[in-house]
């Protein structure tokens, strides 16, 4: 029962992460149609400045995240008209997009190694290895506060979509951008900001990685398809939706220790994906608009 | 308040207006009528915007319109009710009413003409909670006329708002738009439906093939021998 309960909550914190990390892929295609194959460049870029604030600066990771939050909008606003904004819309720009994105990735990948090299990198704060104890288990002071960072972003993200006008023109926009365009909304604009947003999300999940785990320049392919799986779990559907897929993808990981060696359980999330894949291709919890 | 000077609209190399030319003024009703295919829709989506005019000339109160883009259109005050309702379907009802007002200048006034939008059509109050898509085809062409509504437009553009519906419901929205054209809006109004749309109209075009064949008033229009044998089947 004890180590029920310490696996059950490990999942939890996990899910928080990975609902978080998961968003900005999951919203860009909701909204543009496109798998941002550069998702997983970004968080690992956003692992690298957080190293580096905190390095050269002192400044603690979770402090820079509201900076990161900015940057990485901005990278994904440079991105947006630079590239992805010449890309034909729907199925046409699939393989253009798919194409170019991975391109950026590389970009950002290589520019890393010339930066940084190929070492490893772990940002050391002082709390690094307190931990608190929940019914009967200890967990790290750290993963608490990146889950609950996650939660807030997520909340915060779902008011945003939900009850501002912007928000609503980016659910208008996915479920028709031709009617968006006669009801007065810029849909260029809306693109541009959503992938903005998008980019700006994966730079959060990026920098709440650089404390949890070691990083390299390949960081962020894991992360990437892990952000895959989840939303084709969950659905674009809404804020739920994503939560669910992390929570299935994290339960799969965490209790696979039961079942399988520890070097496997990061392709448990590939094995459900192709089961549900297969047997529900419209993923678990339905819903491929965003609502 | 309209004006259409010849002009040529293009799907690729298919040409879909070959010079059309039309007017409405302050307060009319105009209807344009045609066959399937003749040109209706892409002549409201050219004044809307959102499908470019290779040549001839689109004026709005005097002032040229082709050079301002679709989606600064509504804020000027046109607005269009598209083919097929298009609504927004995994969004509320009042999602789909607040958007309409998307632009500046209604964006001020929302809650004033959502007040008067609920007033026009009751129903839609009450399924204000409603995901769009969940609704009848009546009443989702009531979203769509009143999302319209909501940018308080000055040229009110239908595009076959009958279209699919139920002969009740057809008569229902024919007295929905006398009653919008009585309290002083100008009115577009796309149909196939002939004799209905010629009875609440004060003039009407008549579209074949990318050319405007005909055009008069309402009554002259449903008197004249070649439109009844041609549509009405008289
Ligand atoms: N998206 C498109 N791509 C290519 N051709 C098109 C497209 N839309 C319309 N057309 C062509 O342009 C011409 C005019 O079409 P339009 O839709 O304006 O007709 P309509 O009068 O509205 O017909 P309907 O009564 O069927 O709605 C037709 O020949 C049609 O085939
Ligand atoms: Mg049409």
């Amino acid at each position: 029962m004890g180590e029920f309960t310490t696996l059950a909550i490990s999942a939890v914190l996990l899910a928080g992460f990975y609902a978080a990390m998961a968003y900005g892929l999951g919203l860009i295609y909701g909204v543009l149609r496109i798998v941002n194959l550069a998702h997983g460049g970004i968080i690992m870029a956003a692992a690298y400045l957080a190293w580096q604030l905190f390095e050269r600066f002192r400044i603690d990771p979770f402090l820079a995240i509201p900076i990161a939050l900015v940057v990485f909008f901005g990278v994904g606003v440079v991105i947006y008209l630079g590239l992805v904004r010449f890309i034909p819309r729907g199925p046409a720009g699939a393989v253009q997009s798919l194409l170019l994105l991975f391109g950026v990735w590389l970009i950002i990948r290589n520019a890393a190694y010339l930066l940084f090299t190929g070492n490893e990198q772990v940002i050391q704060t002082s709390y690094a290895t307190s931990s608190v104890t929940i019914l009967g288990g200890g967990f790290s002071v750290t993963r608490i506060a990146v889950f609950g960072v996650a939660i807030v972003a997520l909340l915060g993200l779902h008011l945003l979509l939900t009850r501002t006008y912007l928000g609503k023109a980016i659910r208008a926009v996915a479920q028709n951008p031709d009617s968006c365009t006669l009801a007065g909304i810029n849909v260029e604009r809306v693109y541009l900001l959503t992938f903005g947003l998008g980019t700006a999300l994966a730079g959060l999940a990026g920098v709440l990685a650089s404390t949890l785990f070691a990083f390299t320049p390949s960081f962020g392919a894991g992360e990437l398809l892990k952000s895959f799986v989840i939303i084709v779990l969950g659905g674009l559907g809404s804020i739920i939706g994503i939560a669910l897929g992390a929570l299935v993808l994290a339960f799969a990981e965490v209790f696979a220790v039961y079942v399988v060696p520890p070097y496997l359980t990061s392709a448990v999330g590939f094995v459900l994906l192709v089961v549900v894949l297969v047997l529900r291709p419209g993923g678990l919890f339905g819903q491929r608009v965003l609502r | 308040m309209l004006e259409i000077r010849d002009i040529d609209v293009f799907y690729g190399d298919a040409q879909a207006l070959h010079g059309v030319s039309l007017t409405v003024d302050e307060g009319e009703l105009v209807t344009l009528l045609g066959a399937n295919g003749a040109g209706k829709t892409t002549t409201l989506r050219a004044v809307a915007g959102v499908r470019p005019v290779t040549r001839g000339e689109l004026r709005f109160d005097g002032a040229p319109l082709h050079t301002i883009p679709a989606h600064r259109r509504p804020g000027m005050g046109i607005a269009l009710v598209p083919e097929g309702r298009d609504l927004w379907p995994q969004l509320t009802v009042r999602e789909n009413l607040e958007l309409g007002a998307y632009s500046r200048p209604a964006r001020a006034r929302r809650a004033t003409t959502l007040a008067e939008v609920y007033a026009r059509f009751p129903v839609l109050e009450k399924r204000s909670r409603q995901l769009a898509g969940s609704m009848s085809g009546g009443e989702q062409q009531m979203v769509a006329i009143g999302r319209a509504l909501m940018s308080r437009p000055r040229l009110l553009m239908m595009d076959e708002p009958s279209l699919g519906l139920a002969p009740v419901v057809v008569t229902a929205m024919f007295a929905a738009i006398r009653q919008l054209h009585a309290a002083g809006l100008t009115i577009l109004l796309v149909e196939q439906n002939l004799a209905r749309a010629l009875e609440v109209a004060d003039r009407g075009y008549v579209i074949e093939t990318g050319h405007v064949a005909l055009t008069g008033t309402a009554d002259a229009l449903l008197t004249d021998p070649a439109v009844r044998t041609a549509y009405l089947g008289l």
